[in-house]
């Protein structure tokens, strides 16, 4: 039963990220256009934010018990400070962005120039790449958890970043093709906010349970 | 390695890519233009927004967009007569003459293969017909391959639509919306937000030109989100085309929504030397479809336009 919730929480994890990715495009596209630099950098955003947080959680996951807790509730807390910051003031945030760096029509002569990346890249980093990181970093910990209890670390990896991609596919999928027609960008957001701290906050509890048994050597 | 990668990253936030404003950079070096074939051909070139294809047969060029449903039509131009409106939504663009006979400065966004351009510069050789269009392939080609050939009357700007309106501060008195990518429009041009940007960008007889494929439920959140902005909306529906062109306008009076009370189109016409039948365009007026009272506004936070079925079957290789 445990491990169901576990990987129940790990998959709710995946789908808020990369659900978020298309939902960052919706925010982008009003300021940006939909053109392929603002794809890049959100892509680009996404996957260094991926790449901090497994450092990160990795780092977390062979502290010892305490200040392992302390870390993983300040993560949580920094994710969803940013992701509140990101879900009431992104309109705000992106429209002072925007008109700093691309202020004239004269800027827009080439898409792939200086103004247009930098603002596009400080969008990205300001909005995005905080509560992805802080997201991210669960996945190592996730791991360190399971291997904890016994399951093989090269096995208990595979299967929380295997388990974690689907939760991604299915946060892509359900963002297209149900939520973003049928839902406001603005009120998904706020939803995301609540997911997320609930399942940051059950996370957090989980992976303080005592392990069953000492991890292998 | 902790020392090197903060000067790493320093490095790269101050290197060109990564430039802070200051004054507008310097227009790049135009860049050398391949000609196209002689006699017919066939070209293909995928490009960063769109799959195209150009065909030569005879005189008549096409250009084409590959999308999920088969090609469509950009253009089609006669070379050995560069003013012949081939495509039917083109004449009927020509309908915002009903509502501002004389524009002194008009703004398309979407380059297409610049079927509307040559009979604006020709029917209004004063006026500055502004173009944005994001895909810098398709200005080349424009250029190489269809006779378009800009002058200081006719800029175009390699930019996104909706990122130029809204730094534009020029007011314009032909507003026309024609960005297509292949069957579909971005959905960021489609929101009640981009209509009021371009609806602010309009002088005070001016006309904003919407063109919409009809037969889909975009179509009526297209004109629902259309008539939330602009105070009084007209739709034409050029016959074998699919497309509706819409006119709105920002004023409540004159009215403009009643055919009979237009200026002679004789008269309106006079400039296009025979090229579009104003008279005939009259009759393409469509009532607005009891659809869209229930349809709903498209904006930036509410906007489902690409999961709407944009495309229209039988408007697939009939032109646009």
């Amino acid at each position: 039963m445990v491990l169901i919730f576990f990987y129940l929480l790990v998959i709710v994890l995946g789908m808020l990220s990369m659900g978020f990715q298309m939902l960052a495009s919706r925010l982008l596209s009003p300021h940006y256009g939909s053109t392929i630099v603002e794809w890049v950098w959100l892509i680009s955003t996404f996957l260094a934010a991926f790449s901090a947080g497994s450092v990160i959680g990795g780092w977390i996951s062979n502290l010892t018990a305490t200040p392992r807790a302390r870390w993983q509730l300040a993560i949580a807390v920094i994710g969803v400070a940013s992701l509140a910051l990101t879900a009431f003031k992104q309109k705000a945030m992106l429209d002072a962005i925007e008109l700093h760096f691309i202020p004239d029509v004269r800027d827009m002569n080439d898409q792939g120039g200086a103004a247009m990346n930098t603002a596009v890249f400080l969008s990205c980093m300001a909005l995005f790449f905080v509560p992805v990181t802080a997201l991210s970093s669960f996945g190592p910990q996730c791991v360190g958890w399971l291997a904890a209890r016994g399951t093989a670390p090269g096995k208990a990896s595979g299967v929380v970043y295997g388990v974690s991609t689907v939760g991604n596919i299915a946060g892509v999928m359900l963002t297209v093709f149900k939520l973003i027609p049928n839902f406001r960008v603005s009120h998904l957001m706020y939803g995301w906010l609540g997911v997320a701290a609930i399942s940051l906050t059950a996370l957090i509890l989980l992976l303080r349970m005592p392990s069953p048994r000492p991890p292998s050597p | 390695m902790k020392t090197r990668l903060l000067p790493a990253l320093l490095a790269l936030l101050g290197s060109p890519v990564f430039a802070a404003p200051a004054a507008p950079a310097a227009a790049a070096p135009a860049p050398v233009l391949k000609p196209a074939p002689k006699g017919d051909y066939i070209e293909s070139f995928d490009t960063l927004y769109n799959n195209l294809t150009i065909q030569r047969e005879g005189t008549r060029v096409e250009l084409r967009a590959r999308s999920r449903r088969g090609e469509f039509y950009e253009s089609i131009v006669d070379v050995a007569d560069p003013l012949d409106l081939i495509l039917e939504y083109s004449r009927t663009v020509y309908a915002a003459a009903f509502f501002q006979p004389e524009p002194k400065r008009a703004l398309i966004i979407g380059l297409g293969g610049a079927g509307v351009h040559r009979l604006f510069a020709k029917a209004y050789p004063d006026a500055v017909l502004q173009t944005v269009e994001l895909d810098q392939k398709i200005y080349e080609l424009c250029q190489t391959h269809l006779e378009f050939h800009p002058t200081d009357k006719t800029p175009v700007a390699i930019a996104d639509g909706r990122a130029y309106v809204k730094r534009d501060t020029a007011k314009y008195d032909w507003l026309l919306l024609d960005a297509f990518r292949g069957g579909y429009v971005p959905a960021h041009l489609k929101t009640e937000e981009f209509l009021r940007e371009c609806a602010a960008r309009l002088t005070d007889q001016g006309v904003f030109i919407n063109n919409l494929h009809e037969g889909t439920e975009l179509f009526y959140a297209d004109i629902k989100t259309m008539q939330k902005v602009f105070a009084q909306v007209v739709l034409l529906n050029p016959a074998n085309s699919g497309n509706v062109m819409a006119f709105g306008v920002n004023y409540k009076t004159p009215v403009i929504t009643d055919p009979s009370k237009w200026p002679d189109a004789a008269v309106v016409g006079k400039r296009f030397e025979g090229r579009v039948n104003l008279a005939a365009i009259k009759g393409e007026l469509m009532p607005i479809p009891r659809e869209v009272a229930a349809a709903k506004v498209i904006t930036d936070d509410f906007n489902p336009a690409e999961l709407l079925n944009v495309i229209k079957t039988n408007n697939e290789s009939k032109g646009r």
